[in-house]
């Protein structure tokens, strides 16, 4: 049972196309496993639907439908969905973990290795490149029992939990959940015991650390670029 | 679905799909064509010319995609939305100079249209529909103006705010509301969390 979701604004932005492609994905891997909001995206895309049926028509170009008709039989471009599905990504991640991450993800992990750096004895992080220098998108880490560093943010943080469950002073985040950190929230997070937590994140800013010096924060610049 | 009059575009998607139908095809590009060029001109950032050349990428997308719509799941008229808004993402992102990455990467990988649906779902989606449908014209002008916005110009709630000179948290409660009179259930427990940025 998934507890923490994307507001609705978050989930509006999505169907309406206004992400970028970090905070996108994060919310199509939340997808992955919800119903529940996947219904609520079905919605809001009927909702665009509608828009579109009631909208203004605008005329087009006389041979618009002449041209358009000559170009059905071209083949296909390659590299399509398809072939993305069927290859499992080559990267160290365990088989279960990667059918967690959106095909895009998967896409982008069979052209690099995850490169799993170490941040202290118990946190790890593997960065991700989307091409975007607005946002960090990473997988982060924690071995079993372990902590993170104490940080609070200086911008907006969400996170998908993809694998074990960690929790912080608000509660406890299993398989599936999306919480929204926003700037001046602080927290802790830990990994439960039994085993490691794996998240996916997006940073729309470096964080910083709560109490030690800046130079320290092991979140910051692991420029994903 | 049950529309209430004219062609049933559901079908002659069906027929495309099928049979590869070019005559449904065609009938499908007649109406859905100067809908798209309305809407993607309504968003604004394109050019007439762009127009036309995204509403032609995105009727052969519907070609290429049609064997895999169901009627079940979703109307003609929401299908072509997705198909429409992730051909927009795409366009804009290639056009977008700070993009490096542009053969790898695809809208449509991140946005399941094909999910597998429940008769209840689809029953949900049926009545969804025609929720919105009935209300639609009665949303207060600065609730439809916040969804226009979004819809059209695929703008987020923070770049809505910006444009209308207002706070986050007026768009985010403009849209609940708007959800609302449209009778569109979103999370349950998701508005709990909510924190406003300050």
């Amino acid at each position: 049972m998934i507890n923490n979701h994307p507001n609705t604004q978050l989930l509006a932005d999505y169907a309406t196309g206004g992400l970028s492609m970090a905070p996108l994905i994060s919310i199509a891997t939340h997808l992955q496993f919800c119903d529940q909001c996947r219904e609520a995206v079905s919605g809001l895309n009927i909702l665009g639907g509608e828009l579109l049926s009631e909208c203004d028509q605008a005329e087009l170009s006389d041979d618009l439908l002449a041209q358009t008709l000559a170009m059905l039989d071209a083949p296909e471009p390659e590299g399509t969905v398809a072939e993305a599905a069927v290859s499992a990504p080559r990267s160290n991640l365990c088989p279960d973990l990667a059918n967690q991450l959106p095909k895009y993800l998967h896409k982008f992990l069979n052209h690099q290795e995850l490169d799993w750096r170490s941040l202290s004895s118990t946190l790890s992080v593997a960065a991700i490149s989307v091409g975007e220098t607005d946002y960090e998108l990473a997988l982060h880490r924690i071995d079993a029992g372990g902590k993170a560093p104490v940080h609070d943010h200086k911008g907006t943080e969400l996170t998908v939990v993809l694998k074990g469950s960690f929790s912080d002073e608000d509660g406890i985040y299993r398989e599936g959940d999306f919480l929204m950190r926003e700037p001046g929230d602080v927290h802790r997070p830990s990994a439960t015991q039994d085993q490691a937590c794996i998240c996916l994140s997006v940073l729309s800013a470096p964080i910083k650390l709560t109490g030690i010096k800046q130079v320290l924060n092991p979140f910051m610049r692991f420029n994903p670029s | 679905m049950n529309k209430p009059s004219g062609p049933d575009w559901n079908a002659l998607l069906v027929k495309v799909g099928s049979h590869q139908d070019k005559a449904a095809f065609g009938a499908l590009f007649s109406h859905f064509g100067p809908l798209l060029k309305g809407f993607l001109l309504k968003g604004g950032g394109v050019e007439p010319e762009q127009a036309e050349e995204l509403v032609q990428e995105t009727m052969i997308k519907v070609w290429r995609k049609a064997p895999s719509y169901a009627p079940t799941q979703a109307a003609a008229s929401t299908w072509m939305y997705t198909i429409a808004r992730n051909t927009r993402i795409d366009w804009l992102r290639k056009h977008a100079k700070k993009n490096h990455q542009t053969d790898e990467l695809v809208a449509e990988d991140l946005f399941d249209e094909n999910e597998e649906s429940s008769p209840f779902t689809a029953l949900i989606q049926t009545r969804n529909a025609s929720n919105i449908r009935e209300h639609l014209n009665s949303l207060p002008q600065e609730q439809l103006q916040v969804l226009t916005l979004m819809y059209f110009q695929g703008k987020s709630g923070q770049e809505v705010a910006d444009e209308l000179a207002i706070p986050l948290g007026t768009v985010k409660s403009r849209v609940r509301l708007a959800l609302q009179k449209l009778k569109l259930k979103i999370t349950p427990d998701g508005e709990e969390q909510v924190v406003y940025a300050s």
